[in-house]
């Protein structure tokens, strides 16, 4: 089992075995969160990790600067460790910019157009 | 007047003269807004008579939240105007995100409409390999919608059969041919023809706009001619660079008419198509919007060409930019030289109509349905939750509004209408964000005559 602890929730905490989406662990245990297409595809459940890893390697929906500035897809991810969040719009701070004004560097793409910015493997 | 047939009217001629609407409905949305509600079909009172003249007067909640409703369809349209065993008393809303589709009959209480019937989009990821609906069309009896991906919000998507009882019967199409994206579609009997656009796949759109994501093709840029009794791709108008993020879609409502056309949003163009007299399908840019300096932007903002709309008596043709602010009205009586007559400006990100009627506008022109005398749009001001976040981040706050615009049909021109404004900012379970309209009695986007 691993914790959950939700900061913009007055740090309220819960246990999940990890098996299951973060999304469906935490809704099962009375979380209000918002979410759409529940495939990792859409955004719509973004959350932001303060602290601990998760594996979210099935999202498509998050380019990587988003993933650099911490956020997670909760209806793929799934804790591999203690966790620290922040839910709901509260956290979108950094998920949406205005593309013509801040554009991205060739690797903060998404993962499937990005280019390395060094060659490390 | 028409007792022995089925919906719609007999000709678009006849639809001009139809009833005054009194009654439209919205959709209105708080997927992605961070209010924890269900998204909602908003019944609108458009009848200056009523004492609740422009006001929402019914609120139908969709049963789940996450759905993001965008655009929907009737049941029945003109197409069936023959068959007095149908009539347009359902609308179809798809939710981009949840794959659902809800049928909503607006005939038992066109007031207070409800769901009929829900088609689960996990059965139809199961039956079909199908996400992202969008465009709904009636087909005669029957009803096919374009949905942008695969299960796996992969392009290019296909179509969904229903049949007039919501069943599915499974994907529309024979062939997908080379067709990289989906989007809206179109199509013109008499011609044997759909077009069909590109916007991109599920899980390039849905998260939001990336500008470098058009470089590396992910966003579309060409037309698709289909043959639509064979049911699949025959000719591709590769647009370029004039063409990028090719949208709406729409054919004159002449039946006969093998004119259509095409609103690219990135481009900010308009690209007229026709059939030649050779039979070829051919095509040319008629509209350019040009980018516009802004005091805070590196480069020009361009319009973004979200919608197009073609009056019932194929007389103009209607754009806006939703970035810039405006929506405007061109005289196509020439298709290929249309000649501009009309242009409001709302909200945009010019500063040209920060307020109008009172209310300060988040957003801008996006969607807009037209009556079918041609005198009256009503227009709404968000495009999609994550892409509003990303431009207009203000609409979370102040919400969606839907304003309407007095058009002249006799010399051309638009003026905004003072006396009506809908604020959705100030919907009672907080500000919601309203996209495409319907009309009870049809529009200028529902019927199609074979």
């Amino acid at each position: 089992m691993t914790k959950i602890t939700i900061s913009n929730r007055n740090n309220s905490a819960f246990e999940v075995n990890g098996k299951k989406p973060l999304l469906n662990e935490l809704r099962d245990q009375g979380v209000d969160l918002p979410y759409g297409c529940q495939y990792g595809g859409c955004i719509t459940c973004a959350a932001k990790l303060i602290n601990g890893e998760v594996d979210q390697r099935s999202q498509v929906a998050l380019n990587n600067r988003q993933i650099n500035d911490g956020y997670i897809i909760l209806c793929v991810a799934k804790a591999t460790t203690d966790c620290t969040i922040e839910i709901g719009v509260e956290s979108h701070d950094k998920l949406y910019r205005n593309p013509f004004l801040d554009p991205l560097e060739p690797h903060e793409l998404k993962a499937d157009i990005a280019i390395k910015k060094d060659e490390k493997k | 007047m028409d007792g022995c047939c089925g919906p719609g009217y007999a000709s678009p001629t006849e639809a001009i003269k139809a009833p005054k609407e009194k009654l439209l409905y919205t959709i209105a949305i708080y997927t992605g807004t961070g209010i924890q509600k269900p998204d909602y079909l908003a019944t609108v009172d458009v009848d200056p008579q009523s004492p609740t003249y422009s006001k929402v007067i019914h609120r139908l909640e969709m049963p789940g939240i996450g759905d993001e409703l965008h655009h929907m369809g009737w049941n029945a349209c003109s197409s069936c105007h023959g068959d007095s065993n149908m009539s347009r008393k359902y609308l179809l809303v798809p939710g981009v995100r949840s794959n659902n589709i809800y049928v909503v009959d607006t005939a038992s209480d066109p007031r207070a409409p409800k769901i009929h019937k829900v088609v689960d989009g996990s059965e139809i990821k199961k039956k079909t390999n199908l996400s992202g609906p969008h465009t709904v069309h009636c087909l005669g009896s029957e009803i096919i919608i374009s949905f942008l991906g695969d299960a796996r919000g992969e392009a290019p998507g296909g179509y969904l059969h229903l049949n007039k009882d919501f069943e599915i019967v499974g994907r529309w199409e024979n062939s997908m041919g080379d067709i990289p994206f989906s989007y809206d579609f179109w199509y013109q009997p008499r011609h044997n023809v759909m077009v069909s656009s590109e916007w991109a796949a599920p899980n390039t759109f849905m998260p939001g706009f990336d500008l470098e994501e058009v470089g590396h093709l992910k966003y579309g840029r060409r037309l698709h001619v289909w043959d639509f009794k064979k049911k699949e791709p025959v000719q591709t108008m590769y647009l370029g660079e004039d063409g990028l993020i090719p949208l709406e879609v729409k054919f004159m409502h002449n039946p006969d008419s093998s004119h259509g056309f095409c609103g690219a949003a990135l481009s900010a163009n308009v690209i007229h198509f026709w059939k030649s007299k050779e039979g070829k399908w051919k095509w040319e840019k008629i509209i350019d919007v040009e980018n516009e300096p802004h005091p805070e932007w590196p480069i020009p903002i361009p319009g973004v060409m979200s919608a197009i709309l073609v009056s019932m008596d194929d007389k103009y043709l209607y754009i806006n930019n939703w970035l810039h602010g405006d929506m405007r009205q061109y005289d196509i009586s020439d298709p290929h030289k249309p000649k501009l007559t009309g242009q409001v400006w709302m909200g945009g990100l010019l500063g040209k109509a920060p307020e109008v009627n009172g209310v300060k506008i988040a957003g801008g022109p996006q969607m807009y349905q037209l009556s079918l005398d041609g005198k009256r749009m009503y227009v709404t001001t968000s495009l999609f939750s994550t892409w509003d976040n990303q431009f207009y981040p203000e609409i979370r706050k102040q919400g969606g509004a839907m304003i309407m615009i007095d058009c002249d049909v006799e010399n051309g021109g638009m003026k905004i209408n003072k006396d009506f404004i809908v604020d959705f900012g100030k919907e009672p379970n907080g500000p919601s964000r309203c996209h495409e309209s319907r009309y009870p009695g049809g529009d200028c986007t529902s019927d199609i005559w074979l």
